[in-house]
């Protein structure tokens, strides 16, 4: 068969010898190219924090840093493949007559065994980071069973102590979360007051017991890097430690139907006094129906004022609480 | 095959039927629906595995008031669908050695047993307490005997068929792909049943 | 056989039936043909106008995204936009278009005349429009298509608003069980094709790389798919007769279910790309004149990637109702798909370097594909890193990692298939300088609309939301004018098949000197293929070495007989 018509090359050894391709200037220059990518993937690395919401709690902490080295990693991985790419893109290309072929290099065992352990142990690296991560996070309560407790630290590495771990003393009751089509609700139980807007004590360990009325729904604040999805029929604990004073967004993020884009909140992070004083104050206020959208715009569409395209099922009544927030709220 | 000729129809014909011989001298039907049924295993382990979740995990399991299942009737149920497996078996045996009617004897007894299954099947649903809309156990109980139950229909169903095409002549010239294929089924149904019996009845 | 050829000229001979396409036998691609080429092409169409209706969907969805409130369309609408268009690439258009490459061109490769199974082959492909018209026919139906996202998580999914039996939820799972139905037939057959049908000579290690991915790939099909039936079954029950296997309020588990949808739906995701990494396998060598490196290597690691990708699925739960031991293990497991992946790539980069490289539209797209795939991969494998994940999980860096792999490395791999194989199923040449103008607004069209989903994702921006607070508007609407600009790229592309294929130059047999079995026949190929069942006698992809591929003639397009090296010879005894 004349499928390679006209190619008389000098017939080249079919795997080539290491050694003999990598002579000491090629070394040098591609040391010098690897240290290039990585000082870009360092730098890139550090770039990464830019790139996330402030860091309003102690999870962000740690999220940050893994998200900073897997940037790293990753951006050394790419530069690589793809400036080796773009290399031959640019010098390797066919004279527009030369019909000839490549060298006819089929593999090279070596070669293909360094490519193959590199990211073995890449991935071994970050699964460990990760999972360190993870552990010192321990974000998920009691849903977390028994099996991660025997499991809860790394061998040979004691767990650090998060910032607000709590004495197991000073122990209050978690905040309830109601979490419905559409709308959020937090009851703090000690206190016997509900708010639509989640205010936390900053540098202590806040608990939740996450429940849902209706459909999935998920807790999500992205100042805090944390999320858990809610499941109608079951209480799921929580937990982090806000360290930063201020207004944050928290967003349901696990679709939950027509309304789910608007199924919004804030959570204050304030000193422990302010925390106090507010929940003395709203202590005193009459429950009274909060804001909300989802419920108003149905009642419009059942009044034939506006129309809301598809079917969609009713929403909840808006809840009743001690405290309101209103959509206008800034936060950051 | 000469590709000289004027007619351009008959080339076609010539080429179409040349390739035909070449192509279909291994019969890949019988591989081919092995597979299938390898696939079709796995909705069965899907519900299986769902069954076990629900066993495991769900707060009140069994519809209130309700004991359990009786495993008697089921159990002579079950003895009869495994022993067809061997009659099915015999029958086959007869057609490899052109016996046809006693081929189509045990073939027929095949049908009957499989249909006293599906007889014992509905006159055990009509006895129960609850129904498919009971809870999970209700929906998962009805979901996997009805499902199988549905195969069991399906190979009584082929075997008809393949007692009737016994009767055209010459049927076997080309090999017994129709039959042998029922059989395999009629083995997994019964695989599935043993596997799905230990589950729910036995497993109680 | 041997009959000296007359004046006939050899490519007309070949094809005893009339060109597919030519124009006096258009109608073949509307009828029940049983070939596997025709076949190939009306899946390869079907689902590509799919594509087009999916990518509409798209453009309004960036349309209302452009704004940060929720004007342009209602909620409602937004929410059953995204549902259709997740729906409708994946089941119409990827799927279909995938089986559409793999019935074309495995016969070809592996030397037989058609599928094992011409008439189920059939049958399979004419239930992608009956479903595709029950999925469009959900817009009419009261109340609207489903709005539950293409997961169809419950409770959401059985909420049915209308309360009708017949509602966009339940058309939804009955076209995505059809499209069950169909796939499970092309993988049946498929299977059976590669695993008995190759020609004499072509031991496992003599098949193109690209075969290995679809027979993969489609393995990944009949272990998962029956899962995702199971589930849907369940699901369906739930929705209509009122069962409670997934519905929490009487006593069922809505996880579970999301534990059927994944451990079917993880693994599509590498039915999608597998064959695309098989293009890659094909098209690299080709266009830079050298052998495929690390051949054995390649094939093995697409099975490791099946095997592995059935362990893996719940990196889409890691902030659903899973203990923390799930969330750790199947980190490990979902990190490990890199390795064999990392294999693949390695192994092209290796392919390119130092050949005799020519970009032409199919090695441009390829190569556009493999960087996006990277980019893809490096974001997939932080995703699979659980606490980093829990962060971006549901936000938009999840959406921007899967349009790398799926808008990225799937549809331009498309591309770069149907550019490199257009000569062969026409017989014709495409236009090289639209060719290109389509790559480079397709690249820069994926890069400005999917790039700026990932700063989105760490911001917190949610997915699957019709309106967003104004602090991520200014990505979006970059977002929304690349995505405009990737919609007009599918314009040079429309209008350079519909112009070479009736007007494009004569192709040839083998414009790119490529080779392979499909190479050896004249374009397009005879109804049969090929004359002789050809008898292999070398591995795929001898770039830059003379063995020859076959030891006779299977096109009987050259003059003479060939001769019979020693070589051949010596093969084709060990053979018999
Ligand atoms: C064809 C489609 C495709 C492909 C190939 C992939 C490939 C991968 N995907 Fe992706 N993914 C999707 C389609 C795809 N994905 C879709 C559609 C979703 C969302 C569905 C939805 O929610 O609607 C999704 C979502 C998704 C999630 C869930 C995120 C979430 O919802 O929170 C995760 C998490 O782990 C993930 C991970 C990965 C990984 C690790 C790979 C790996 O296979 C990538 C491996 C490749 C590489 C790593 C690059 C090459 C390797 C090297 C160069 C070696 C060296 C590298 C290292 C050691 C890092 N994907
Ligand atoms: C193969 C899969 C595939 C492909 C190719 C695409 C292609 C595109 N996707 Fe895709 N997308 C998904 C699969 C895919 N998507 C999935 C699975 C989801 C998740 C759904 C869910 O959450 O449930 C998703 C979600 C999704 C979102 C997030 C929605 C949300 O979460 O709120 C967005 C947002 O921008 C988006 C945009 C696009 C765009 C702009 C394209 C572009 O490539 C489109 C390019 C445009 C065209 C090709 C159209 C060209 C048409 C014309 C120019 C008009 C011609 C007109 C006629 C012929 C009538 N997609
Ligand atoms: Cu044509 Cu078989
Ligand atoms: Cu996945």
């Amino acid at each position: 068969m004349n499928t390679n018509d006209g190619t008389s090359q000098t017939p080249e050894p079919r795997t080539r010898n290491l050694g003999r391709v990598l002579n000491r200037r090629r070394i040098l220059g591609l040391a010098s190219l690897a240290a290039g990518n990585f000082a870009i993937s360092v730098w890139m690395g550090q770039e990464a924090y830019k790139w996330l919401p402030p860091q309003a709690s102690s999870e962000a902490v740690l999220v940050d840093k893994l998200f900073s080295f897997m940037t790293a990693v990753g951006t050394f991985i790419f530069i690589g493949v793809v400036g080796t790419l773009l290399y031959s893109m640019i010098f390797q290309r066919a004279a527009k007559y030369d019909n000839s072929d490549g060298p006819p290099i089929e593999g090279n065992v070596k070669l293909e065994v360094i490519w193959t352990a590199v990211p073995i142990m890449l991935i071994i690296w970050i699964g460990t980071v990760s999972y360190k991560t993870y552990d010192q996070m321990s974000i998920l309560g009691s849903i977390a069973p028994k099996v991660m407790a025997t499991v809860d630290t790394v061998p040979g590495e004691p767990r650090e102590p998060v910032p607000g771990d709590i004495s197991p003393s000073d122990n209050p009751a978690p905040i309830e979360v109601h979490s419905r089509q559409w709308s959020w609700e937090f009851r703090y139980i000690d206190q016997n007051v509900s708010s639509t807007e989640l205010h936390l004590p900053v540098n202590q360990r806040a608990r939740f017991k996450l429940t849902s009325d209706d459909v999935l729904h998920g807790f999500y604040v992205p100042a805090f890097r944390v999320k858990q999805d809610i499941i109608p029929g079951k209480e799921i604990d929580f937990a982090f430690t806000p360290i930063r004073e201020g207004r944050y967004r928290l967003r349901d993020s696990e679709y939950s139907g027509t309304y789910f884009a608007a199924n919004q909140t804030n959570v204050v992070v304030e000193s422990q006094e302010e925390y106090q004083r507010w929940l003395s104050e709203i202590a005193q206020n009459p429950p009274q129906a909060a804001q909300n959208l989802a419920y108003e715009e149905y009642s419009q569409a059942e009044q034939g004022t506006i129309s809301l395209g598809w079917a969609t099922v009713k929403p909840a009544p808006a809840p009743v609480v001690n405290h309101t927030s209103s959509e206008e709220d800034s936060y950051e | 095959m000469s590709t000289t000729s004027v007619d351009p129809n008959l080339n076609t014909k010539a080429a179409s039927l040349e390739g035909h011989g070449e192509d279909h001298e291994e019969d890949h039907r019988l591989f081919g629906f092995i597979v299938f049924l390898l696939s079709e295993s796995v909705i069965f382990f899907s519900f299986f595995t769902g069954y076990i979740v629900f066993k495991t995990s769900a707060g009140d399991w069994l519809p209130a008031g309700f004991e359990g299942l009786e495993v008697r009737e089921p159990l002579i149920n079950t003895a009869v669908l495994v022993s067809s497996s061997f009659v099915i078996y015999f029958a086959e045996r007869f057609l490899h050695k052109d016996n046809l009617w006693g081929f189509r004897i045990f073939w027929l007894l095949t049908m009957a047993m499989g249909s006293f299954f599906l007889y014992g099947q509905a006159v055990e649903w009509m006895g129960l307490p609850f129904g498919f809309t009971s809870g999970v156990f209700g929906g998962m109980f009805y979901l996997l005997t009805g499902f199988h139950g549905l195969h069991v229909f399906t190979g009584v169903l082929l075997q008809g068929i393949m007692l009737g095409r016994s009767f055209i002549p010459n049927n076997y010239e080309e090999g017994e792909f129709g039959v042998e294929a029922t059989s395999w089924f009629w083995h997994f149904v019964d695989v599935i049943w043993i596997l799905l019996f230990i589950l729910i009845y036995v497993w109680q | 056989m041997s009959n000296a050829t007359l004046e006939v000229k050899p490519s007309e001979q070949q094809t005893p039936t009339p060109e597919p396409g030519a124009p006096d036998n258009w109608r073949r691609f509307f009828s029940f043909s049983t070939d596997h080429k025709v076949i190939g092409i009306q899946y390869i169409v079907t689902a590509f106008i799919f594509f087009l209706f999916g990518g509409l969907l798209a453009m309004l969805m960036r349309g209302e995204l452009i704004t940060p409130e929720a004007d342009l369309v209602d909620r409602t609408v937004y929410n059953g936009l995204f549902t259709m268009h997740g729906t409708i690439m994946l089941f119409m258009w990827t799927f279909p278009m995938l089986n559409g490459l793999a019935n074309y061109l495995v016969p070809l490769m592996i030397g037989a005349r058609d599928m094992a199974f011409p008439r189920l082959n059939a049958a399979a492909f004419w239930l992608v429009p009956v479903f595709g018209v029950i999925l469009t026919a959900s817009f009419f139906v009261p109340g609207g298509p489903s709005q539950s996202g293409w997961w169809a998580y419950p409770p959401v999914s059985l909420q049915n608003p209308t309360g009708n039996l017949i509602n966009g939820q339940a058309l939804w799972l009955l076209a995505v069980a059809l499209s069950g139905v169909s796939s499970i037939m092309g993988a049946v057959n498929i299977v059976t094709t590669i695993i008995r049908m190759r020609a004499p000579g072509m031991g496992w290690f003599k098949m193109p790389a690209f075969c290995w991915t679809v027979f993969s790939a489609q393995m990944i099909q009949l272990i998962g798919l029956p899962a995702l039936t199971a589930g849907a079954v369940m699901l369906l029950l739930d929705l209509t007769v009122g069962t409670s296997f997934f519905d929490p309020a009487k006593g069922g588990d809505p996880v579970l279910y999301q534990h059927f949808f994944w451990f079917y739906s993880h693994p599509a995701v590498y039915v999608i790309i597998l064959p695309i990494f098989g293009v890659f396998s094909e098209v690299f060598p080709v266009y830079s004149r050298k052998p495929l490196f690390g051949y054995r290597v390649v094939t093995i690691s697409s099975v490791l990637i099946t095997i592995l990708s059935l362990i893996v699925w719940v990196h889409h739960m890691f902030a659903s109702g899973t203990p923390g031991w799930m969330r750790m293990l199947f980190m490990f497991t979902t990190m490990a798909i890199s390795i064999p992946t990392g294999i693949k790539v390695f192994a092209w980069v290796a392919t390119v370097w130092g050949g005799k490289l020519r970009l032409t539209s199919a090695m441009l797209f390829a190569l556009g594909g493999l960087t996006t795939f990277l980019f893809a991969g490096i974001t997939g494998i932080m995703l699979s890193s659980a606490p980093f994940d829990i962060h971006v999980n549901n936000t938009y860096f999840v959406v921007g990692h899967f349009h790398y792999v799926i808008n990225g490395a799937v549809v331009m791999g498309f591309y770069a298939a149907i550019y490199h194989w257009f000569p062969k199923m026409t017989g014709r040449m495409y236009y090289e300088g639209l060719g290109k103008l389509h790559f480079a607004l397709t690249f820069i069209g994926i890069n400005l609309i999917f790039l700026p989903m990932h700063p989105l994702g760490l911001m917190g921006m949610p997915r699957r939301v019709a309106s967003y607070d104004p602090e991520f508007a200014f990505w979006n609407v970059i977002a929304s004018l690349g995505g405009f600009l990737l919609g007009v790229s599918t314009l040079p592309f429309i209008l350079n098949m519909l112009s070479s294929w009736t007007q494009g130059d004569k192709a040839g047999d083998n414009p790119w000197r490529a080779i392979g079995l499909e190479w050896l026949v004249s374009s397009p190929p005879p109804h049969e293929n090929f004359e002789e069942i050809p008898i292999v006698v070398s591995p795929p992809y001898g770039y830059g070495s003379d063995e020859p591929l076959v030891s006779n003639n299977p096109g009987g397009i050259l003059e003479e007989e060939p001769e019979k090296t020693p070589i051949a010879n010596l093969a084709g005894k060990a053979n018999s």
